[in-house]
């Protein structure tokens, strides 16, 4: 089994490990996602259907009004927030949410993590370190 | 980031878990932006201050930030509540929205806020001076305190701007810096055409679909604009855009002359726009949706009514009565209705029929309520009343000044 390192840097504080769910585009937590169940509603979006629910939350960047960091606290209170979020570059809604839900975060990876992580990789994030350990479930 | 030494130990916890956890949030904001330092900020004004907007998790967030022993450390006013807290049951609010109401309202008061329940909280003392650095949410008082006031403040999220009150502090970026303040593109306005704040409203509407989030410059505007005009343009230039700064060329504190305003640098034919009477027929008819025969309820004072609006709807409501099946609103803050009533203004507004109705508006009411009530459509004099009413409560909004609706919703007596 490979283990592969990626260096970022970090947003929010903190470490977890978990499942990887990775989508290309970008999500919006107001109205995105239901902060009850963690299941992303967005009509159309590519993980339509599936919940952010513990696990480690790849997409590029966040979308939509400010309000969306009220609505990853409310996740995080439901326990239904995911356990660490990688974007390639933060916005201040999701930002302001992570760290609002104490949920690690980073950005600013030095590789593309789409080209490395899929959804279902078993990853490990340590914001405080800035460094993210993957490994691929079919390797 | 740099950092204070006192930053340092609010990272550290010195300061408590209240102001540890809004500075951190501060710190991602100001990374975010690439800023290099926190400016210290002179007051805070927090957006989503009502169960509503700020839904549970925001509830939850406040009320965990004051349990946590969060004092504000700047001056910190609070935008409209999800009702009004002195007339909420026979408005036909439920006791249970009241007492959610209140205690996000304790929450915030706990923590040493000024509950005040207004958009408009530079109208009852809350007056930042020219360059302070303030951090502010609720877009129209945003636009209001940068532009009319000359004070800096970004286009806040209720978070941010709760943590910048806790901390004294928010990162240096954006409207904080002198040197993104000037203006980008320029509007030439033919002032005469401009008779009171709706017309200043549409000019706003207009403004901020093509300046979208970029700094405007005004030309052509009188001296003799006033204030409430200036309110309504501003917040109808962050409804259409999201302008968060515009000049006023000769009127407002960064815009003694075009050179001023603008950094000295040269706005180009592609940038420059002009208002007449065709863009004010179109930009008018384009936000009214429905003609003022089938109104319900009129909803004046968005941004919340002064003073002096409300004796300019006194002199278009004199005589008349406020017919059957129809309400009209006037939305002040609670400040600003005990001064109408202590010099008699408001008894000559009950004498028609219309109301004041205090700390409150539309968007932070539950959605669905105005239905539930009955109010199937609705007039305003302001393009974002218009917008929130329709967005929130799902209603058709009719839109123009009240002097050209009066003979459809009211009677002479």
């Amino acid at each position: 089994m490979t283990e592969i390192i990626l260096k970022g840097h970090k947003v929010a504080k903190g470490k977890a490990q978990g499942e990887a769910l990775v989508s290309k585009s970008p999500i919006s937590f107001l109205g995105g996602v239901n902060s009850d169940t963690g299941i992303i509603v967005e009509q159309g979006h590519e993980l339509e259907g599936m919940s952010v629910a513990d696990k480690i939350l790849i997409f590029p960047i966040g979308k939509g009004s400010t309000g969306g960091s009220y609505k990853i606290y409310e996740l995080a209170c439901n326990n239904k927030a995911p356990r660490a979020i990688i974007n390639l570059r933060a916005d201040p809604v999701v930002a302001v949410g992570a760290i609002m839900g104490s949920i690690p975060m980073m950005d600013k990876p030095e590789q593309d993590p789409f080209e490395i992580i899929k959804t279902g990789d078993f990853v490990e994030v340590d914001a405080d370190q800035g460094i993210v350990r993957a490994r691929s479930k079919s390797s | 980031m740099r950092f204070t030494k006192k930053e340092e130990e609010m990272l550290d916890g010195k300061y408590g878990a209240a102001v540890q956890k809004s500075i951190e949030l501060l710190v991602a904001v100001g990374e975010c932006y690439s800023a290099e330092r926190f400016v210290e900020v002179g007051s805070a004004h927090l957006s989503c201050a009502n169960p509503v907007s700020a839904g549970k998790g925001g509830t939850r967030f406040i009320k965990e930030m004051a349990e946590k022993g969060g004092k504000f450390a700047v001056p910190t006013t609070t935008n409209p509540a999800s009702l009004d807290p002195w007339t909420w049951r026979e408005m036909g609010f439920s006791e249970r929205l009241y007492r959610e109401q209140l205690s996000v309202s304790n929450a915030i008061a706990e923590m040493g806020g000024f509950v005040c329940n207004t958009c408009t909280p530079y109208l009852i003392g809350h007056v930042p001076r020219v360059r302070e650095n303030i951090s502010w949410s609720e877009s129209s008082a945003v636009i209001y305190a940068n532009s009319v006031l000359g004070s800096r403040t970004n286009r806040e999220g209720a978070p941010s701007a709760l943590a910048a009150g806790l901390t004294g502090r928010t990162p240096a970026y954006g409207y904080h810096l002198a040197e993104n303040r000037h203006g980008k593109l320029k509007i030439i306005v033919n002032g005469t055409l401009l008779k009171g704040a709706t017309d200043y409203a549409t000019l706003g509407y207009f403004g901020g679909k093509i300046a979208q989030d970029r700094v405007p410059i005004f030309t052509g505007i009188p001296q003799s604009v006033s204030l409430h005009e200036l309110k309504y343009l501003g917040a109808a230039l962050a409804t259409s855009g999201t302008v968060g700064l515009f000049h006023v060329v000769g009127v407002t504190p960064e815009a003694p002359t075009e050179g001023i305003a603008s950094g000295h640098k040269k706005i180009g034919s592609s940038d420059t726009f002009e208002f007449t009477l065709k863009e004010l027929k179109e930009t008018e008819e384009s936000i009214s949706k429905i003609g003022p025969e089938e109104i319900d309820l009129v909803i004046l004072g968005c941004p919340h009514a002064s003073i002096e609006q409300i004796k300019e709807y006194i002199e278009v409501l004199s005589e008349r009565r406020v017919k059957d099946k129809v309400e009209i609103w006037i939305l002040v803050s609670n400040m600003i209705k005990k001064y109408a009533e202590n010099i008699g203004y408001a008894k000559r507004i009950e004498s028609t029929g219309a109301k004041l109705v205090s700390d409150t508006c539309p968007s932070p009411m539950p959605g669905g309520f105005f239905k539930s009530r009955g109010y199937r459509a609705v007039a305003t004099d302001s393009p974002k009343m218009a917008y929130y009413a329709s967005t929130t409560q799902d209603v058709p909004c009719h839109y123009g000044s009240l002097d050209k609706f009066v003979d459809v919703v009211t009677k002479r007596i």
